[in-house]
């Protein structure tokens, strides 16, 4: 079970996007804390803001109010580590070189840094991939590379969004279960987004369910089916019956979603 | 052998279709159905070429006209990534710059020579900057171009990794233009050989381009075609040449990588 040691505080976050002379509320006063070593599912519909929140946490975008604060306990390394949905790696840059580019940046001496790349490669089994290009890889591969990318930097926290959503079934459901024993294995604090409810009852430890935009937490679920956990936890009715509960209110946002876009439509032709 | 086999099997319509032209044009002048005084036997242009080389001709005007190509296309490419680059980044610059460039990249480079001569000696220098004219502007363009379509998600995803700065430049931007850049060099190479010998046309003593011409006005006409092929040999050389740098430097681009 995680600690109550609060890793990530997020107090009040709100994000408002400039579009075309007119202001569209992304996030609405968010409020939400992740634990050292939890690993924090967020979903909700298109449009909820998902990803703003998680680039807000990368410091990739910059909230228009409230705070966000991640706790650093090791200093020297960086608070958080994304791993894009689109992979996002250098295709000029060979597998190993991809792995250690987050600590080239800061200054790390090439023995440690590629040390710590063949470390992480072996863990996400790409070790016999080092030289290769990113082209010459599958989809699933490259993930991998862009989970060995982020590990490599040794964050305080592992920000995931939505990396499976571009892979097949099959190997979406390897990863799965490649994510779940990686991070026994470290022991990271992880927020991850995605717009599968399954996936996040497989992986998580706690739900944000968050509202059709603008994005507000709707509520918070515990996942109780116990660690470690594996795909058999899909057959337990506990699982079953939390699937339930959460989607009755995430198909609410969804039809909500649906039904604003819509809704958007004869506005926008009419004025 | 195998290779070779395997090779030939896949290549012989590129390797068969000039043999096939070549003899279909040997057959064509032989039998009278083309003049051979404006169209010789390729049999008999290949005896020329030999006499060319072997007197040294050749050699004096190919040097000439190789020289002037390395003058023009490395200006041409130094300047021309550098704009590039820069208008690549800037985007201020590339505002000023871009309606410039419209207007004078259409002009044929040939016609800038009078202006040249006006601006830097005339001569080997202003030719050399007459032929540089059209390269650099193919060169600035396809650089900006590569900047300009690097995946944003790459570009973000490096800031998220800590490469700001000159870091960002030298480990993403620059790689990322690379294969336009060599696009560029590559339609470059082949203008500046363009304008070096048609240069050498309208103004040169020397060089492929001037014996050409000169071969033409005495009516040598064999000799015009044995200088017409070295021309386009050496273009294809060129051209190649290049094409395999950008294999050996670039092996992260697929279709050069695999090839």
């Amino acid at each position: 079970m995680p600690t109550r040691e609060p890793k990530v505080l997020v107090n009040e976050v709100s994000v408002t996007f400039e579009s075309r002379g007119r202001s569209v509320v992304a996030l609405d006063r968010i409020s939400l804390q992740a634990h050292a070593g939890e690993f924090l599912c967020i979903v909700g519909p298109s449009g909820s803001g998902k990803s703003t929140l998680l680039r807000v946490l990368a410091g990739l975008h910059r909230q228009s109010s409230g705070d966000v604060r991640i706790q650093a306990d090791r200093p020297g390394t960086p608070l958080t580590a994304m791993v894009f949905q689109e992979h996002a790696l250098l295709p000029w840059r060979t597998v190993r070189d991809n792995v250690t580019f987050g600590p080239e940046n800061r200054g790390v001496g090439r023995v440690e840094r590629e040390a710590r790349a063949r470390e992480m490669l072996a863990m996400v089994g790409l070790a016999r991939f080092a030289q290769h290009y990113p082209h010459q890889l599958s989809g699933g591969m490259k993930q991998r590379v862009g989970i060995a990318r982020a590990l490599a930097n040794d964050p305080e926290v592992l920000l995931m969004d939505e990396p499976l959503a571009a892979l097949d079934a099959q190997t979406r459901t390897i990863m799965q279960e490649e994510l779940l024993r990686i991070w026994a294995t470290l022991g990271k604090t992880v927020v991850y987004v995605t717009h599968s409810l399954e996936e996040a009852l497989l992986l998580g430890d706690r739900v944000v369910l968050l509202t059709a935009r603008p994005g507000r937490v709707s509520q918070i679920y515990p996942v109780d089916l116990g660690r470690p956990r594996g795909l058999e936890v899909r057959a337990s009715p506990a699982y079953g019956a939390l699937l339930e509960t959460i989607w009755s209110r995430l198909r609410e946002e969804v039809v909500r979603a649906i039904e604003a876009d819509r809704g958007a439509d004869p506005e926008a032709i009419g004025g | 052998m195998k290779a070779v086999g395997r090779w030939l099997a896949e290549h012989w319509i590129t390797i068969g279709s000039p043999i096939v032209l070549l003899y279909v044009w040997e057959w064509a002048s032989a039998s009278g159905l083309l003049r051979a005084a404006f169209f010789p036997r390729p049999s008999t242009i290949v005896d020329h070429l030999r006499d060319l080389a072997v007197d040294g001709t050749l050699w004096g005007h190919a040097a000439t006209t190789l020289v002037r190509i390395g003058w023009s296309f490395s200006l041409a490419a130094i300047l021309g990534v550098a704009i590039g680059l820069a208008m690549g980044l800037w985007r201020r610059l590339r505002e000023g710059l871009d309606p410039v460039f419209a207007v004078i990249y259409p002009i044929p480079s040939v016609l800038f020579l009078p202006l040249v001569s006006f601006l830097v000696p005339p001569g080997e220098i202003a030719l050399v900057v007459t032929a540089s004219v059209t390269s650099f502007f193919l060169i600035a363009f396809t650089t900006t171009h590569g900047v300009r379509q690097i995946d944003r998600l790459v570009v973000e995803a490096a800031r998220h990794y800590g490469a700001t700065g000159w870091r960002l430049f030298a480990a993403v931007l620059l790689p990322g233009a690379l294969p336009f850049i060599f696009t560029g060099l590559r339609l470059g190479l082949g203008f500046a050989l363009i304008v070096v010998v048609a240069v050498e046309i309208v103004s040169a003593s020397r060089g492929l381009g001037a014996l050409l011409w000169l071969s033409w006005q005495v009516l040598k006409v064999e000799d015009m075609y044995a200088t017409f092929f070295v021309i386009a040999l050496l273009g294809a050389l060129l051209s190649y040449g290049l094409a395999a740098l950008r294999a050996r430097l670039l092996p992260w681009v697929p279709d050069a990588g695999d090839r």
